[in-house]
């Protein structure tokens, strides 16, 4: 078990250097090994430095970390970042060089008091780990100023981050793409974003946006609006009418055949067009639904169709093919695209509704829909929903508030939402809840449905339903709702959609191709065997092993999406797949699939944490959030009303906004 | 996380260093403090562009917070608690100056910026006299090899102000900052030498000697020049700005960030005095000899030649005889004098100038539709827009002032933006809509507008009820044109049109603005009362409205026909009939009560002998004429020919006597904008060699040939006055000393007038000869004025001169690379120009820039305004 040397991580000074007895126990979100095989020696960063290993050369590293923070991120616009940092890396490099002298260890006290001045965070937080070194190993930086110590060779790995960066599945840099608008750079901003994310609009309208959640600012007050910024910058390049300005490396001769053409999909054909590859996406719905679920699973009020198009068509003009209408095991088959193909994407997606284990569910009923994202599909396609007036969708999540939603606009009367927990524990969209609220939607909450009632002709009449009540704490001390005995009543309805949740429908994977499937019926792909000090395998948020190179055990087929994930977000789906994408093309390039130390080094701090939510972020809180303005009233949900709800900002609001934003950058690096 | 609109408190009260102030929300400390009187060091803080917070030395401490905020943004908040100075604050300025010198060459006795550089100063006044820190020395390169422009980037302190002045006023974006670290700079993104407007508002702004003027480098210590303040005198923007003079030579330009254009100038305003020093000056009268040469002669040779002549003229043929062009560069005062001199003295209403050629009758247009003519209000009511439209008009090229306007209304103040013209400009990256209409469609494509507006309701129904008459009459007419139609002529669509007129109705306050491609249409009538009509029916001319805009390129077009230089009006637009006898007592004689002839008429009336004398005033009608042989032929027919000019130009090559005149720097007067600012401005140098100002020349002239000399003393107050009097066009205060924007010329308040809509009915467009098949545009770009600064050596640097821009797609059809020759030629000339490839264009349209004397591009035209058929090969 790796021991902890030493430790001021979280302004927390851990010292086992010279203990007699007990070390103090101390562990921290970290892999014993980088990548699983070279151990982790220390670990450098804006909270503090880590000791796993007691022959790490601290002034060596201090001085080190330094220069990287100076040469390679220090933005130079501001003076005490620009010029501090100058001095500071200067100052230590002489240190190594035995060129310094003890009084100029004082100067990294009084520049790190005088950088917290700084415009933004990254040089500040430079400052901190490298105060902590000097303050607690400077007898190794005096024997160096003394003369006769040489660094050792050690290889360090740095990455650059920031809380809301780190969050956010695809790592936007946002920050940046937040400073361009500040500062009316539009189109700078944009490319900003299509670095890591090339549906914009769409992400710019319809994420549930965990960066906001990890944001620093709302330490002072409440969080960037990061979203609605996206919105911004995307809506100016088509208000504009400007031409996306992105240029493909000229084609390579590998080509890549991709499964859908959803986010996960089109993400993984932008980037890798980006680089030359060509990409032939199969679409199993018609010409004019590219998109996937964004395109059938999230209504028009919310992601008006033609600027989900305009997306869409941006990246098939860089280079993708889509095939509409091409199911891939019904009309073509995976095998025969493996052998076509260079490398193959699977991302199907997760189209296939989850039944809700209620009693008349399988017998056929009219008026009971087979679920949520198919009655979103059909609405949208313009087919037959088999809706009636009185509409009850069962379901927290926020398929099942646009199910609800939609409803209105396809002219129900009556809209109503069961759900078996309070609103709060919801798991969808506060926002998206709000909304339904406002357009007039009923909610029932804590209530289990238990039988479809139906009338002689098998037309659905009601759902019976039991209220819920918190039982007692279970053996995790969590409660669980419980029925109340005696409770039964009826909601009466003529149609019932259960929405309560998505699966992938992976039936097109033959057995016999080697790529195994989990029993939450997503596809395995490979991944590193990262391990915590007490040997546990590293996870993340959705269970799934932590660092994944996205290939499968059938070589040359890797796959990504809500089919890799399990069903998730749009800008998690894009995350994934832009990683698949660069690593297919180490596959396509070097015959090698596997994960780049940057890749690995995202993980590690997504695992970490870089948000500190009990950090004291001194600011004035004089720059309250703005908010998109949206309209209001019933009338938007009327029938046939798809209309946009949401507004977007005007360019001067976005700029405010923007200003608001403490570009908290910092940087991490480790010895390995 | 709410997703709802949050509500807005409206103001703060908070205590700096002890004393109460309250602001509106939104307001930064550093504001807030300057309201109290409380000055807060600065070095990046610039107001006119958005906050930077680089320098950190405005550092203030804000009772409550832990870390000391910027007071330069951060806004304010109720009930703070703001201390602005303590120990602990200038202890942090002071180690933060001391950071920025580290490394900072020592060469402040070489240095340009020295005595009115910024850090100079802030260190100055903080006392930093040491510096603790050090770091490797490392040195950047200078860019050497910039025009104009001269960076020494181990000089920049990162404050960022050009940058932002570049890409947030000028709209240019060609310098950013780049690199990292300490070795971050302000360079162009690519690396390769500067590229851009040449305006020089970053050197305006830099507060050290990192960007400096070529032109000006050694010129001399800033504190050894006299500073004047004046008016541009090349565009109608009329910046107000600096000349900074020695020797009696004009060595810089500059503005302060503090007058009505906010120190920003464009290229020709900042760098365009060259033409001033130019070694093509006139500095001594020519007169021609009985062999044809034009020879040195003293002013008293000149004069009593041009006063001779004349009176030989008049004698034998009357004053009628006699014809005078004046000049949009002059002063007001010489316009007034110029016509007061060929009515008063010589006797005739025979005056007209350039401005015939489309300003005039556009305003004529404007003034009987309207009630008035120029713009409606001050220029800077267009960044309160809520739209704007730019109908045929190179913003920039035109008038560079108007476009920083509009982009400050587009980029910081959400302002749509429509531009309705033939070709792409730098304003199209600002636009939300871009109607590029065919060339010579503009009538139909302002119809258009008209029309979509109509038919989507946006019309501003509550004005119209109010203040203009004629909407049925317009409706009807415009029923008359059919969208197909429209479409087939201008090449844009009803949704296009439709989608524009929208967006020009957006938010109710609409600005129109209308350049030379309009005013110099095929159609001209039609255009510009569609682009009336277009103001009248989005309102932009009623209270609520931004106003409606006419371009000029040329700085006092306005204030000449204001002084009656048109053959129809006296001064202040009075007509002959009411008020030529009050003139002609007031200046003690009988004028003509006829309308004169137009300078079509005239050229006609030389030809066919009736005007045997011409007196041209600052204009070379040679150049802007079209039909360039047919003038020369008739110039050369004249008995007398008498050019006033500060260089020899084409036309002054054929003069009997040419008297050389003085530049804008060189005397005092007022100009009035196209928005009818009247300025009024001192002299800063005196006149180059023997050069005399118009003024002075005019008035010397009046008394060797007027029948009645009572101006010869005239003053410039009693000029003033005179002025004031007859024309009751401006009011009476005005502070000749040094006063720049005195006088405020009255325009009877709108809501007295009712406006009148004019149906529209544009020409069917005339078809075309195939065997010219490409339509020929002239006009300004922008890194020109007139021919003015084509005798800048500066503007020379930047701008090549000689060219015709041609499509992508014409220029591989017809052979040509970037750079090759074009022959151009029409059914009357042909000329041949340096071919410049271009995305700007469409097909089929080419593009000549109207400065470039070598031209000669008036040989293709007619004698008609708008596009030239012409046929393109290579050469």
């Amino acid at each position: 078990m790796a021991q902890v040397v030493f430790s001021t991580w979280g302004r927390n000074v851990v010292d086992n250097r010279n203990v007699s007895g007990e070390p103090q126990a101390v562990s921290f979100k970290l892999p014993v090994a980088f990548d699983g095989e070279r151990p982790l020696r220390s670990f450098m960063g804006w909270d503090g430095i880590i000791l796993f290993d007691k022959d790490v050369d601290v002034p060596a590293m201090t001085a080190e970390y330094m220069k990287r923070v100076q040469t390679l991120y220090c933005c130079g616009k501001c003076t005490p970042g620009k010029k501090g940092t100058k001095v500071l890396a200067d100052l230590f490099q002489n240190v190594l060089v035995g060129k310094a002298s003890e009084a100029d260890l004082d100067t990294v006290a009084d520049l790190a008091e005088l950088l917290k001045n700084c415009k933004c965070t990254l040089c500040q937080s430079a400052t901190v780990p490298v105060f902590d070194a000097v303050t607690h190993y400077r007898e190794d930086f005096v024997s160096y100023i003394k003369g006769g110590r040489t660094p050792k060779p050690t290889n360090y790995i740095h990455k650059i981050t920031a809380p809301c960066m780190d969050k956010c599945p695809a790592h936007i840099d946002i920050p940046k793409y937040v400073e361009e608008i500040k500062n009316y750079q539009y189109g700078e901003a944009l490319a900003t974003i299509r670095e890591n994310m090339p549906m914009p609009s769409v992400c710019g309208r319809v994420c549930p946006h965990p960066c906001e959640t990890a944001c620093r600012r709302k330490n002072v007050d409440d969080a960037i609006n990061i979203m609605v910024l996206k919105r911004t910058a995307s809506d100016y390049e088509w208000q504009h009418k400007l031409v996306p300005p992105m240029q493909p490396k000229p084609a390579k001769n590998k080509k890549v055949a991709i499964v859908g053409a959803g986010p996960a999909g089109l993400a993984c054909a932008y980037y890798l067009a980006l680089e030359g590859y060509k990409s032939t996406v199969y679409e199993a719905l018609p010409e004019g639904f590219g998109g996937g679920m964004i395109a059938v699973g999230i209504p028009a009020y919310r992601m008006p169709r033609h600027i989900l198009q305009r997306d869409v068509d941006i990246i098939a003009s860089m280079g993708a093919e889509i095939k509409y209408d091409m199911r891939v095991g019904k009309d073509i088959t995976l095998a025969e695209l493996k052998q076509q193909y260079d490398a193959v994407f699977l991302a199907p997606g997760a189209h296939r509704s989850k039944p809700m284990g209620v009693e008349g569910e399988d017998k056929g009923y009219k008026g009971f829909l087979t679920g949520g994202i198919d009655f979103l599909r059909e609405a949208y396609m313009g087919k037959p929903t088999g809706m009636g007036k009185k509409v009850c969708v069962v379901g927290g999540g926020n398929t099942a508030i646009d199910c609800v939603r939609v409803a209105l606009r396809e002219g129900a009367e009556e809209s109503i939402l069961l759900y078996r927990r309070s609103r709060k524990e919801m798991p969808a969209d506060s926002w998206e809840v709000d909304g339904a609220d406002e357009e007039g939607v009923k909610f029932e909450f804590q209530v289990l449905p238990t039988r479809i009632v139906v009338d002689a002709n098998e037309q659905v009449i009601g759902v019976e339903c039991v209220r819920m009540a918190m039982g007692e704490p279970d053996a995790s001390g969590r409660r669980r709702p419980e029925p109340v005995p005696g409770s039964e009543f009826i909601v009466e309805c003529d149609t019932v959609i259960p929405a309560i949740g998505q699966d992938p429908d992976l039936s097109f994977i033959p057995p016999d191709m080697g790529i195994d499937i989990t029993k939450w019926n997503t596809v395995v792909t490979k991944y590193l065997p990262l391990k915590d000090a007490a040997g546990k395998d590293l996870k993340d948020g959705m269970g799934n092993m932590l660092s994944r190179s996205l290939i499968t055990d059938c070589d040359g087929v890797f796959a990504g999406g809500d089919a890799e994930i399990g069903p998730l977000t749009v800008v998690a789906c894009v995350g994934n797949a832009h990683r698949a994408a660069l690593v297919i093309q180490r596959w396509l390039e070097e015959g090698k699939a596997y994960l780049s130390e940057q890749d690995i080094f995202d993980d590690l701090l997504t695992y970490l944490g870089v948000y500190d939510k009990g950090e004291n972020v001194a600011w004035l809180d004089s720059a309250s959030r703005a908010n998109q303005k949206e309209i209001h009233g019933k009338e938007r949900a009327s029938k046939g009303n798809y209309r946009e709800v949401e507004l977007g900002f005007a360019d001067s609001t976005a700029q405010t906004e923007a200003d608001r934003c403490l570009r908290c950058y910092r940087m991490a690096m480790v010895a390995v | 996380m709410a997703h709802t609109e949050s509500c807005e408190i409206k103001s703060a009260t908070l205590t700096i260093d002890g004393k109460q102030v309250t602001v509106p929300a939104g307001t930064t400390i550093l504001d807030a403090a300057f309201e109290l009187g409380i000055k807060i060091p600065t070095l990046c803080w610039l107001k006119k562009v958005s906050t930077t917070g680089a320098c950190r030395i405005c550092v203030v401490e804000v009772e409550g917070v832990e870390r000391p905020m910027t007071a330069c943004n951060t806004p304010v908040k109720d009930g703070i608690n703001v201390t602005t100075s303590s120990p602990k604050l200038e202890q942090i300025r002071k180690k933060t100056l001391e950071l920025m010198l580290v490394n900072h060459p020592l060469d402040c006795p070489v240095c340009d910026a020295a005595g009115e550089c910024d850090l100079q100063d802030a260190c100055y006044g903080l006392q930093v006299v040491k510096n603790p820190y050090g770091a490797e020395l490392e040195r950047l390169p200078i860019r050497y090899d910039w025009k104009l422009l001269e960076s020494d980037p181990n000089r920049c302190i990162l404050c960022e102000k050009c940058v932002k002045v570049c890409r947030e006023i000028v709209g240019r974006e060609a310098i950013e900052v780049v690199n990292r670290g300490d070795r971050t700079i302000i360079d162009t993104i690519t690396g390769e030498p500067l590229d851009c407007d040449f305006c020089g508002n970053c050197i305006n702004t830099c507060p050290t000697g990192t960007l400096i003027s070529k032109p000006f480098k050694f010129r001399g210590r800033p504190w050894t020049f006299d500073v004047t303040p004046s008016i541009c005198g090349f565009c109608s923007s009329g910046c107000q700005i600096e000349y900074h003079s020695r020797d009696g030579r004009v060595e810089r330009v500059t503005s302060s960030d503090d007058s009505y254009n906010k120190g920003n100038l464009c290229v020709n305003g900042r760098f365009g005095y060259a033409a001033f020093n130019s070694s093509g000056r006139l500095t001594v009268p020519l007169l021609k000899d009985v062999e044809g040469n034009q020879k040195k002669a003293s002013w008293d040779q000149a004069l009593g030649t041009v006063a001779i002549k004349l009176k030989e003229i008049i004698a034998a043929n009357g004053g009628g005889a006699v014809a005078g062009i004046g000049s949009p560069r002059v002063t007001n005062e010489e316009s007034y004098l110029f016509q007061k001199f060929m009515r008063g003295a010589v006797g005739t209403n025979n005056i007209d100038s350039e401005a015939r050629l489309g300003y005039f009758p556009a305003q004529v247009i404007q003034y009987e539709m309207l009630g008035y003519s120029g713009g409606t209000y001050a220029m800077d009511a267009i960044e309160n827009a809520s739209a704007v439209i730019v109908i045929g008009g190179d913003l920039k090229g035109e008038s560079a002032g108007f476009a920083y306007r509009v982009i400050q209304a587009a980029t910081k103040n959400d302002a749509k933006l429509v531009l309705a013209t033939a070709r792409a400009t730098s304003m199209n990256k600002f636009a939300n809509a871009f109607l590029q209409y065919r060339p010579g469609s503009e009538s139909w494509l302002v119809a258009g507008l008209n029309k979509a507006l109509l038919a989507e309701g946006l019309e501003n129904k509550e004005f119209i009820q109010k203040s203009a008459k004629g909407l049925e009459a317009l409706q009807a007419s415009l029923d008359e044109l059919s969208f197909e139609r429209i479409a087939e002529i201008t090449g844009i669509n009803e949704a296009e049109l439709r989608e524009a007129a929208r967006l020009v109705c957006s938010g109710g306050r609409t600005a129109v603005i209308y350049g030379a491609d309009i005013m110099r249409a095929t159609d001209m009538k039609s255009a510009v009362t569609a682009v009336v009509d277009l103001a009248l029916l989005t309102g932009a001319v009623g209270t609520t409205g931004a106003g409606i805009f006419p371009l000029d390129e040329k700085n006092n077009t306005q204030g000449m026909l204001d002084m009656g230089i048109c053959p129809e009006y006296l001064p202040g637009y009075h007509t002959y009939a009411h008020k030529a006898a009050a003139f002609g007592a007031a200046w003690k004689g009988t004028i003509p009560t006829a309308p004169g002839k137009d300078l079509f008429q005239i050229i006609e009336g030389i030809e066919d002998g009736q005007i045997k004398a011409l007196y041209v005033m600052g204009s070379d009608l040679l150049h802007v004429m079209p039909n360039r042989n047919r003038t020369l032929k008739a110039l050369q027919k004249l008995e007398l020919l008498v050019v006033q000019d500060l260089f020899l130009t084409e036309t002054a090559r054929l003069a009997t006597v040419i008297l050389p005149a003085a530049t804008a720097a060189e005397k005092a007067g007022s100009f009035t904008t196209v928005d009818n600012r009247v300025q009024c401005f001192p002299c800063a140098v005196a006149p180059a060699g023997d050069a005399r100002t118009d003024g002075d020349i005019l008035t010397k002239l009046y008394s060797l040939i007027a029948p009645v000399t009572n101006i010869v003393s005239l003053s410039p107050q009693a000029l003033h006055q005179e002025i004031t009097d007859l024309t009751g066009l401006y009011s009476d205060v005005c502070d000749h000393d040094g006063c720049r924007m005195g006088r405020v010329k009255s325009k009877a308040a709108f809501v007295n007038h009712e406006a009148t809509l004019l149906p529209l009915v544009p020409a069917a467009p005339v078809k075309g000869d195939p065997a010219y098949p490409f339509d020929l545009c002239v006009g300004p770009i922008l890194h020109h004025n007139g021919t003015l600064s084509t005798w800048s050596d500066n503007n020379q640097i930047v701008a090549e001169q000689g060219y015709i821009e041609v499509s992508e797609g014409d220029a591989s059809k017809v052979g040509v690379a970037n750079g090759a020759n074009i022959k151009i030629s029409s059914a009357i000339g042909a000329v041949t120009l340096k071919a410049k490839v271009s995305n700007a264009l469409q097909t089929g349209m080419l593009f000549v820039p109207s400065h470039s004397r070598e031209s000669q591009i008036n040989l293709l035209m007619g004698n008609v305004r708008g596009v030239v058929s012409v046929k393109i090969e290579k050469a």
